[in-house]
């Protein structure tokens, strides 16, 4: 047990963790232990400002300093691994099965972050509902659409999709000439590529 | 050639006699296809702006502006209207084993036409969403930003704001002591909690007409001639904005 660390050592490997999945453009694991181990210092300072006297000591400066400082590291961690979830859930569509039967993600993400997830795509599908008529605001907003058409090579088997020309049957290898809106959805989920 | 070529496309516009009869005597089709340019218009200066075009300029002006501006929810829901009676049209169309060659060739252009200006509504709904949820906080508090969303974006801030909430609450605050568990703090010399829009980040006007004088930051004024384009703090020209006065490009 080094004890030589300084009040808010672990609240800056938090963020600095938050910077690496920036940099690195990935959602890295849940630190839970890091979370637990800063929440423990917090009560730890909460007890030493707490005692008791209504003398303002320089030392109870840098422990309240300590403790805003905590934190906003805390919230910000958080905060930021939920705009990288939500960025997620956008690239693909609104698909939230897509996501949350990804083994690899969902080993990322904490049980409230899943829950999360789960309710934030609940809220957007109450909003899209109210233009279900007219378009699916969930579609990529990345390109404008210059062709009615695409040309398309089928990664992933994805089962029988309805389309403008009837049912068609997707199996891996095959190549099919659709109509982008009936089979956007695929491409962003990556069972099928534009060629 | 140009001029054929413009024609070509104008008469696109217009609605064409041959599909124009053809739908009235269509059986199923009993609301017609009211052509949206008749729709009335709110402007003085957009009598010359065919719906799509103001929402493209609305669609620029959000994606630059640093605020939330007024929902256009009659603009768009013309425009929602209008791409779903084309949808509706050209389904019908395609299903008639009459339709010509050349008709096919125009009912092409036509879904073309519709899926874009779909890209252009999804965007700019998707950009409102955006900022709607880094503010969602800031929204809940503040009515006045409120009248300026949608019923449903309005559910939407409420429902993200609730659920960030509740996600720091159970990741976070709840084992937190008692004192520590506000999400409001504005302790001195760091950014408050709350995300607030930032006004006074700069932006790129350009004067649709001439315009009334603003006051800058300094203290000296600016006017704007119709065609001028400057590059001014974002609050100075907020209220010509929402005038239509100047858009943001």
């Amino acid at each position: 047990m080094a004890e030589t660390r300084q009040f808010g050592d672990l609240a800056t490997q938090l963020v600095m963790e938050s910077r690496r999945s920036t940099l690195t453009d990935t959602l890295l694991k849940y630190n839970d232990n890091l979370v637990r181990s800063i929440v423990r210092e917090q009560r730890d300072l909460e007890k030493l400002t707490d005692n008791g006297d209504a003398v303002v000591s320089p030392a109870m400066l840098i422990f309240q300093t300590a403790i805003v400082r905590n934190k906003r590291c805390l919230l910000a961690y958080h905060k930021h691994r939920l705009d990288r979830i939500r960025d997620m859930y956008w690239a693909v569509g609104g698909a939230l099965p897509h996501i949350l039967s990804n083994q690899d993600i969902r080993s990322k993400l904490s049980p409230h972050e899943v829950d999360f997830l789960r309710q934030y795509s609940a809220s957007v599908m109450e909003y899209r509902a109210g233009f279900s008529n007219e378009l699916d605001i969930t579609a990529s907003i990345t390109h404008p659409p210059k062709d009615l058409h695409v040309l398309v090579r089928v990664v992933r088997d994805c089962g029988v999709i309805q389309t403008e020309l009837g049912s068609i049957d997707f199996q891996k290898g095959q190549r099919f000439m659709v109509r982008r809106a009936d089979i956007e959805h695929l491409i962003v989920q990556g069972y099928l590529q534009e060629v | 050639m140009e001029d054929d070529d413009d024609n070509f496309f104008s008469s696109l516009n217009r609605p064409v006699n041959n599909f124009q009869n053809r739908l009235r005597n269509a059986p199923v089709d009993d609301d017609g296809d009211v052509p949206i340019r008749d729709a009335p218009l709110f402007f003085q200066e957009d009598e010359d702006e065919t719906p799509l075009q103001q929402l493209i300029r609305h669609w620029m002006n959000e994606r630059h502006a640093p605020d939330i501006l007024p929902t256009e929810e009659d603009l768009l829901s013309r425009l929602l209207d209008h791409i779903r009676s084309q949808s509706e049209t050209v389904q019908l169309l395609r299903s008639d084993p009459s339709s010509s060659e050349e008709e096919h060739f125009r009912i092409m252009l036509a879904q073309t036409e519709v899926e874009r200006v779909k890209f252009i509504v999804r965007s700019y709904l998707r950009t409102r969403l955006f900022k709607i949820e880094k503010y969602a906080r800031f929204i809940m508090t503040n009515p006045e930003v409120q009248q300026r969303l949608s019923e449903s974006e309005t559910d939407h801030a409420r429902r993200f704001a609730r659920l960030t909430d509740q996600h720091f609450y159970h990741s976070v605050l709840q084992s937190l002591p008692d004192t520590q568990q506000t999400l409001d703090d504005q302790p001195p010399f760091v950014p408050p909690m709350v995300t607030e829009p930032e006004k006074t980040r700069a932006v790129f006007v350009h004067a649709r007409q001439n315009c009334a004088p603003v006051r800058l930051p300094d203290g000296t004024g600016l006017e704007m001639q119709k065609g001028h384009i400057s590059l001014t703090p974002y609050a100075t020209v907020e209220q010509l904005i929402a005038r239509g006065e100047v858009e943001l490009v």
